[in-house]
């Protein structure tokens, strides 16, 4: 049934682009692979129940698609210290008042549940407080804020893991301290005093370093500057005049950031301003591609439906995306379904000439 | 209106006085018709004390040649008597009557065995016969009750369903009957069901009562009951009614087929013998769908095919009556998805549904009678969702979830009523009435369906001919929930003279909870919705009055008016709420308190064919945010005006008619933080509505029938609800699809 299958295995893609990196790095007269002129990609969303992020690169035709429940928490390898939570099952974080552990157990938990504070859902008018924020976590708002610069000052969080289109687990809690240029993290089970300590050093060449509480250190994104924009469902918000700040804690499906932590920049251009077909280099100029704003795709390409309509692609936009490489890609959704099933839309893109 | 048929004791008596007269020859020919031209059967005619003939059923009638100038009486139920000469010249004897006002009474049957006058009635039932929907050309029963005071419809344009509400309340408190049996729909037994799969050609004449008649009918009539009484054959007698109608959908319409509104309709009834008579009929309502504002493939009211058919039998005897009717619903709803570059999802509504009845009456002697009236109904609805790629012309069945879904209902209806006339003044009516469903479906959990099990007794005492006073009560048993033990009520009627006449009613509602209530479980990335199996009954305490008035002013004018008014004060209505075990459920909740009020004006004045009518109501509903801001005015009233006029063109021989309606602004509160007092006021618009038609008889049996429906072009109605919500559905709601143009053409045959 299907007829365009352009999944590629992470590790595939990850040898792939290992080569790469060490070549333009290198400035070895090697021949460059010229960037994708034009493709058509089906999104590896997984289907219905959308399962997987679906990282793409657009100058290779790649993407990497990872399950969206593989990881909790997302450690920041730049400078900073931000440690995010995994917005993409709908995870919501809570600061205790406290930096012991033995503190924090099954009351406080139970208090959480009964008043709903780390559930998304419509009736918690609260949520945004507990979220990261979802146009740009670095620098806006992440709940869980700056690592602790010490074990004794890093406040206990208690962590629901998300059960937004991802199955529910057990809650956490947790503490996350700085160790020279490295992240000590410590985590039990609420109601548990078993510690796990676990050390997360950073890693130059990805925006994050990836951790699960099963796992420990797992392999989620590509390296940062291999790939442009990332297919997915998780929180953002909506205006709600009686939410916290107006705005409720919302969580998305075909949820789409472009990579703005790894120099890629975006902008959506109207149809009717410049049809997307005679889009070329001379509408670059003045263009101004946003690097901030990773939502600029976010879920605008399609609308969410209501009582008498059907969720659909809106034909009457598509986007510029410019990857590091300076390429700028146009680029337009053609379909919210594959097989009449979501989570494998698909899309076009050109080279821009 | 409704005659009753009176003409059939008539022609018993006729009858015996022709076998009386067999002698005399009869040789001069003479035929009977009204002002329309049309034959009036079994008039009467007589010219002294006891000699005299019938017509037949085209008015012919014959006389001995030996009567010359003389007089001869001719009379028909319904009409004015007419005495006329007879002399030498006359060849054929052309007799017109013109109708007699003061005879038109109304019947009705919902609540007892036999039809009963509307008047003597303890019950306040509104009628709506077939001549009503006959000069409304309409296609389905939205268009017939659409103008009526307190009924209104809100469309669910997603599915191309509508729902009704009646008295200030939702569809599930209305039970919808057929001859009395219980339809079942897409939410099961009586849950809000869609009106519009009835087919309308079929319809005898439709009663509304308003106010629960829990006792004799059950759960789920807390806000009243619309019974739908089918026609049946008349005895010795062939009857044939054709219809073909095309219609415009606002401005969209095509010759026959495609878009716009083309109804086919063929009904028959053969009376083959005085014991034995069949009926047949078969309706094709193919509706082509209207955009509206959208360019592409989708619609906004979607295309519907319906195909619907009915079969009965009927036998008779001395004392025994026996019906046996079939429906099948054969319905077709697409749905276009949107376009797109690569793929499209389209989707089909299919609903079928057989729905048999049995009804039957035996009378074991003129004081004791028994009825019985059994229906068995299986109702499915299946999605069926299909894609096609546009690129690679691929098509195939969607995989999503519920793209494919399907959705059964069966009920079990059976019901004994026995009459007991104990005494002149005194009758016992007592019965049994056993309800069985059992519902299957994609979303709705394991259930063992849900026995119904009802014992009731009325007794009706009429201490004189002016009063009558009919206290019952009914005991349930229910398999899914506690029934309340007892529901009493007591109606009554006195006439306080000839014509004024007072009625009363006070009842103990209730409604059990469906089997979606109770089972249904939808969940998604946005919805965790889960039925409550623990589900108490909603009661209601309801009363209701009225005070009617007719009066004949002169031969020609007669005067109607009622006024009347009701109270519902619903408890533990079944409401949505968070799930206090785990806050991320919806689920259903025994929570609410509900009230309804009203009052009704109706007035009409028929003058010889022609007719006004004009009614008014205001209905307040509770303001339910009142609850938990006192500050707020506890009821919220809207008013509804409506108007027919009836016109009959002497001089074209054809009538002239307008149906109009304003549906005044609901209003209602949401709460909002930011307002001073906690709550904002929001409403839904007020709307008018009209509907005209001219039609026009001719030879007597084609009925031709041109008209504009939705005159005033209303098309959606803006709900203001001030600040945007965060699953805001839209401001505006569907009313209708503009102003659309009809002509159509009714052939009746009867032999």
């Amino acid at each position: 049934m299907k007829k365009y299958n352009y999944i590629v295995l992470p590790f595939v893609l990850a040898s792939l682009g290992l080569g790469f990196s060490s070549c333009s790095e290198n400035e070895d007269p090697i021949v460059e692979v010229p960037p994708v002129e034009e493709a058509f990609i089906e999104i590896n969303g997984g289907g219905s129940t959308f399962p997987n992020m679906a990282f793409v690169d657009l100058s290779k035709e790649v993407q990497t698609a990872v399950r969206r429940d593989s990881w909790d928490l997302a450690f920041n390898s730049g400078s900073e210290f931000n440690v995010l939570i995994n917005g993409t099952t709908g995870a919501m974080a809570y600061e205790t008042e406290f930096t012991d552990f033995a503190q924090v157990g099954a009351d406080l938990e139970q208090e959480l549940r009964s008043a709903g504070s780390l559930d998304l859902t419509f009736s918690n008018l609260d949520g945004i407080k507990y979220v990261d924020n979802p146009s740009n976590p670095l620098a806006e708002f992440n709940v869980l804020g700056q690592a602790a610069t010490s074990a004794q000052s890093a406040k206990v969080f208690v962590i629901n893991r998300g059960e937004s289109g991802a199955e529910s687990k057990p809650w956490k809690k947790i503490k996350i301290y700085r160790s020279n240029n490295a992240y000590i993290i410590e985590h039990a089970e609420v109601n548990s005093n078993q510690i796990t300590s676990v050390q997360i050093s950073k890693d130059e060449d990805f925006n994050f370093v990836y951790f699960s509480f099963e796992n420990g250190k797992v392999e989620v994104e590509p390296k940062k500057s291999e790939w442009d924009f990332v297919w997915t469902a998780g929180t953002s918000s909506t205006p709600f005049p009686q939410a916290f700040e107006g705005r409720l804690a919302y969580f998305f499906q075909d949820l789409t950031y472009h990579n703005i932590y790894g120099g890629v920049s975006a902008i959506q251009i109207m149809e009717a301003n410049i049809p997307f077909d005679s889009f070329s280099v001379a509408e670059l100029s003045g263009l101004e591609l946003d690097s901030e704003n990773r939502l600029v795709l976010g879920s605008n390409w399609r609308s969410g439906g209501g009582p008498n309509s059907e969720p659909n692609i809106r034909n009457d936009r598509y986007y510029i995306i410019k990857d590091k490489n300076g390429n700028h890609y146009k680029l337009r959704f053609l379909s919210l379904t594959s097989g009449g099933e979501r989570g494998r839309p698909s899309l076009e893109y050109a080279l821009v000439k | 209106m409704f005659r009753i048929d009176l003409n059939k004791i008539n022609v018993i008596i006729l009858l015996f006085l022709l076998v009386v007269n067999f002698s005399v020859l009869a040789d001069r020919k003479g035929v009977v018709k009204d002002i329309d031209g049309k034959s009036i059967p079994f008039a009467s005619i007589t010219w002294s004390q006891d000699s005299g003939v019938v017509a037949d059923e085209e008015g012919h009638f014959s006389i001995p040649d030996t009567l010359k100038n003389q007089k001869i009486r001719v009379s028909a139920i319904g009409y004015e008597t007419s005495v006329m000469d007879i002399n030498d010249s006359t060849s054929i004897i052309k007799v017109q009557l013109s109708p007699n006002t003061t005879e038109l009474t109304e019947v009705v049957v919902t609540g007892y065995i036999d039809p009963q006058s509307a008047k003597q009635s303890v019950y306040q039932v509104r009628t709506i016969s077939k001549d009503i929907i006959k000069n409304r050309a309409a296609g389905n029963i939205q268009e017939v009750l659409n103008t009526e005071l307190g009924i209104r419809f809100s469309q669910d344009n997603a599915i191309g369903s509508s729902n009704l509400e009646m008295m200030g309340m939702a569809g599930q408190n209305i039970k919808v009957l057929i001859d009395g049996v219980p339809m079942v729909g897409r939410q099961g037994v009586n849950n809000e069901i869609n009106i519009n799969q009835i087919d309308v050609n079929q319809i005898e004449r439709i009663e509304i009562v308003e106010g629960p008649m829990s006792v004799v009918y059950g759960a789920d009539a807390l806000a009243g009951v619309i019974n739908i009484i089918t026609k049946r054959p008349e005895t010795s007698k062939f009857l044939l009614n054709a219809r073909i109608q095309e219609e415009s959908v606002g401005s969209d319409y095509q010759f026959a087929q495609g878009k716009g509104n083309h109804i086919r309709s063929i009904q028959s009834q053969w009376g083959l013998s005085e014991k034995w008579s069949f009926g047949l009929g078969y309706t094709n309502n193919a509706f082509g769908g209207w955009k509206g504002e959208n360019i592409g493939r989708q619609f906004a009211w979607l295309p519907r095919n319906q195909h619907l058919a009915n079969t009965q039998v009927n036998f008779n005897n001395n004392n025994v009556e026996l019906n046996y009717s079939l429906d099948y619903l054969n319905e077709t709803i697409t749905s276009y998805g949107p376009e797109n570059r690569v793929e499209v999802i389209d989707s089909e509504f299919l609903t079928k549904r057989w729905m048999h009845r049995l009804n039957g009456t035996y009378t074991f002697s003129p004081n004791v009678k028994t009825s019985v009236q059994a229906g068995f109904t299986n109702y499915t609805r299946e999605t069926i969702t299909k894609f096609t790629n546009i690129r690679t012309g691929e098509q195939g069945l969607a995989t999503g979830p519920d793209s494919q879904a399907k959705l059964q209902y069966s009920g079990l209806n059976f019901r004994s009523t026995t009459y007991w006339k104990l005494a002149n003044k005194l009758a016992l009516s007592g019965g049994l009435d056993l309800n069985y469903e059992e519902g299957q479906g994609d979303r709705i959990s394991e259930n063992e369906g849900i026995a119904d099990l009802a014992a009731f007794l009325s007794a009706e005492w009429k201490p004189t001919d002016k009063l009558s006073i009919r206290p019952g009560i009914r005991s349930t048993y229910n398999s899914a929930y506690t029934a309340p033990p007892i529901i009493p009520s007591v109606n009554g009627r006195f006439n306080i003279t000839d014509a004024l006449n007072f009625k009363f009613g006070y009842a103990r509602g209730f409604r059990a909870p469906s089997i979606r209530e109770l089972y249904f479980n939808f969940f998604d990335a946005s919805h965790s919705i889960i039925g409550n199996p623990d589900l108490k009954a909603e009661t209601s305490h309801s009363f209701n009055t009225s005070l009617a008035m007719d009066r004949k002013v002169s031969d020609k004018v007669k005067v109607e008016s009622s006024l009347s008014g009701f109270y519902n004060d619903v408890k533990n209505q079944i409401t949505y709420g968070i799930s206090p075990e785990d806050p991320r459920l919806t689920s259903l909740f025994n929570l609410e308190e509900f009230k309804t009020g009203g009052l009704m004006i109706r007035n009409k004045i028929l003058l010889g064919k022609s007719s006004l009518d004009l009614g008014m109501s205001r209905i307040g509903r509770f303001n339910r945010i009142s609850s938990e801001i006192p500050a707020l005015e506890p009821m919220l009233w809207s008013t509804e005006i409506n108007s027919n006029l009836g016109i009959y063109l002497p001089f074209a021989d054809s009538y002239l008619n307008v149906f109009y309606k304003w549906t005044g602004a609901l209003p209602a509160f949401v709460l909002d933080t930011e307002s001073e007092s906690g709550a904002r006021a929001v409403q839904m618009d007020g709307f008018h509505w009209m509907d005209f038609t001219f039609k026009k008889s001719l030879f007597g049996n084609l009925d031709f029938t041109v008209g504009v429906r939705n005159l005033l072009d209303i098309k959606n109605i803006q709900s203001n609800t001030g600040d945007g919500s965060a699953h805001s559905g839209g401001a505006s709601r569907p009313v209708g699809y503009g102003r659309s143009y009809f002509i159509g053409m009714n052939y009746q045959l009867f032999k």
